[in-house]
């Protein structure tokens, strides 16, 4: 589980790799600030003095011009000269960093102050130097045109003010984000540390609260494993008291059974079946199945046993032995049964039974094919004072009645199918003339399958009346089912 | 009030806690009518609900009705007597019929 156990820590990591990318971009945003703010107020800076040397070249023009025409001596132009050759050069530089600055009305103010002063050096100053009056009226008009000019400096200077101030504002304002970025970083790390904390501890408590189950499991399945053993020693010794049953050897009757348990171990249940003989050449044949399996179901296949043997021997009679049987079963809850009792006859092959919710008999007679005879009532256990018919057939020397329980026939899930199939190896096993009938069937019908469920079959043989001659059954390649 | 529980498909052991909770009979059923038409096949553990919840309508006086119609379910069914215990019909509308003379609906 390596994947499970670094989750945690990819977690953790993947979380503070978002963060350092956050970060990251974050400073280089502060930095880029910083320094586009730095760079602008570099050029503020050389604006500023830019557009005080502009100024200081436009007072040198003035104040040339006002001396030359007080006293009229050449010197006194030498500055006027000066600044009247260097003013357009820095007015182009001016304005190249203003422009560049693009501060919205400064360019504009400086255009304006570039003009005025060529206004006043074509309106004021040159009429001046030409004139050789003090032209009063011309100095008026030049000091209106200087104050303007003055006035276009004082309004980028404020500009440029305004400017720097938002410049510096900026740079503080992302100077501040650091402080924050510095913060969340130290958050993020914690937070990091911390989830890799919690998450580690919450997979160590599942790494042990798997463990503990898985721990759980293997030692409830040990228990059950040694309950499940114990439990079916004990119903297999049940099992093992009846498969040992001996059959009795009446005088006219050849008896045989066969028991198969199931193919699967767990499914051991409770199919009996049992032949007692009773005075008069009379035999009782008894089969049953108990729904369920193990434990419950063995016993309560020994106690109706026990209880049909008992019935009977205070009234044979298959319908009201059933119905003692029932009626005592419906005392104790107890699981359902399926049974047939049968009285058998030895002397004039005639039996009588009784059948409680269990798969019809088979009765194969001479020169017939096999068929299903009658079925009965509910099966034993379900409903109190319930009534059984007996039935009685008339049968003739050689016949084969063949009881069974469901394994014999519910193999698949068609048990319309599984009852040709029986029928075909009573037939095919009769015809073979085993010695072993019951287990002659039983070979033949579970050939090619298994025994999804016990199987037990018990087989009555009326002695035939050429006595020791087989007797010979009808015989036929194509199955067909009588009797229904 | 007829009581109406209709089941389908195999009928087994994987499904006894769903039998169980079909197999109950209401209280103020007057009748019941077992709709099992769709019912392929039952195991002894379904046929073991299914018996005791006819016995126990029966006990309660209520007429019961079961309607059958896969041949090899009508089978199981008649091994296990329910035929000669109970009505089995092969077609609902006739279940509903007796049902409702019995009811005196």
């Amino acid at each position: 589980m390596p994947s499970r156990i670094h989750a945690p820590l990819i977690g953790s990591l993947a979380f503070l790799a978002v963060v350092i990318g956050v970060l990251v971009v974050g400073g280089l945003w502060v930095q880029s600030t910083v320094t586009s703010s730095f760079r602008e107020a570099e050029s503020i800076g050389t604006a500023r003095l830019l557009i005080e040397d502009v100024l200081r070249r436009q007072l040198d023009e003035e104040t040339g011009v006002r001396g030359y025409a007080v006293d009229r001596r050449a010197a006194l132009l030498q500055p006027y000269y000066e600044a009247r050759a260097a003013l357009p050069a820095t007015m182009r530089r001016a304005t190249g960093v203003l422009e560049n600055l693009s501060l919205q009305s400064a360019p504009a103010a400086l255009e304006d102050a570039a003009a005025t002063n060529r206004r006043w050096l074509q309106q004021v100053a040159f009429p001046l130097l030409n004139s050789r009056a003090a032209r009063p009226a011309l100095q008026f008009r030049g000091k209106k045109l200087v104050d303007r000019v003055r006035a276009d400096i004082a309004s980028i200077e404020t500009s440029l003010a305004g400017r720097e101030s938002r410049g510096r504002r900026r740079a503080q304002q992302a100077i501040a984000w650091v402080d924050l970025f510095a913060i969340g970083a130290i958050s993020a790390f914690l937070a990091a540390v911390l989830l890799f904390a919690v998450q580690q501890y919450r997979l160590g408590l599942r790494l042990e609260e798997e463990r503990t189950k898985a721990e759980e499991q293997r030692r409830r399945s040990a228990e059950d494993r040694a309950a499940y053993v114990a439990e079916k020693r004990i119903a297999d010794t049940l099992q093992e008291a009846f498969v040992q049953n001996v059959l009795p050897s009446p005088a006219m009757l050849r008896l045989g059974a066969a028991y198969l348990p199931a193919s699967e171990e767990a499914k051991v249940g409770g199919d009996w079946y049992d032949a007692i003989e009773l005075p008069g050449d009379r035999v009782l044949l008894a089969i049953g199945d108990v729904t369920g399996h193990g434990i419950e179901a063995a016993v309560t296949m020994n106690r109706t046993r026990q209880l049909l043997i008992t019935c009977a021997l205070i009234d044979p009679s298959p319908g009201p032995v059933l119905e003692r049987v029932n009626n005592e079963l419906m005392r104790n809850e107890s699981p359902m049964v399926t049974a047939i009792a049968a009285l058998v006859d030895s002397r004039d092959c005639a039996f009588a039974y009784a059948s409680a919710g269990h798969p019809p008999a088979v009765l194969l007679e001479p020169g017939k094919r096999a068929r299903f005879l009658e079925v009965g009532s509910l099966p034993l256990g379900v409903l109190p004072n319930a009534g059984y018919q007996t039935h009685r057939v008339r049968s003739m020397p050689g016949a084969l009645l063949v009881l069974y329980t469901d394994g014999a026939i519910e193999h698949s899930r068609d048990v319309v199918q599984g009852e040709e199939l029986l029928l075909a190896a009573i037939e095919s096993a009769a015809h073979a003339a085993h010695s072993d009938l019951a287990a002659a069937i039983c070979s033949r019908v579970f050939a090619d399958r298994q025994a999804a469920d016990d199987v037990a079959i018990l087989t009555l043989r009326f002695a035939d009346g050429a006595r020791g001659s087989a007797p010979t059954f009808a015989r036929g390649s194509q199955m067909t089912v009588a009797g229904r | 009030m007829i009581q109406t529980i209709r089941l389908a498909g195999e009928l087994d052991l994987s499904r006894k806690r769903e039998l169980r909770d079909a197999f109950a009979l209401s209280s103020d059923a007057r009748a019941v009518l077992l709709d099992l038409s769709e019912v392929l096949y039952a195991d002894s553990t379904a046929l073991t609900e299914l018996l005791r919840f006819c016995a126990m309508a029966q006990t309660a006086n209520a007429p019961i009705a079961i309607v059958i119609a896969a041949p090899q379910f009508l089978r199981l069914v008649q091994y296990a007597g329910l035929a000669t215990a109970f009505k089995i019909f092969h077609e609902r509308g006739e279940a509903l019929r007796y049902l409702s003379e019995r009811t005196g609906n």
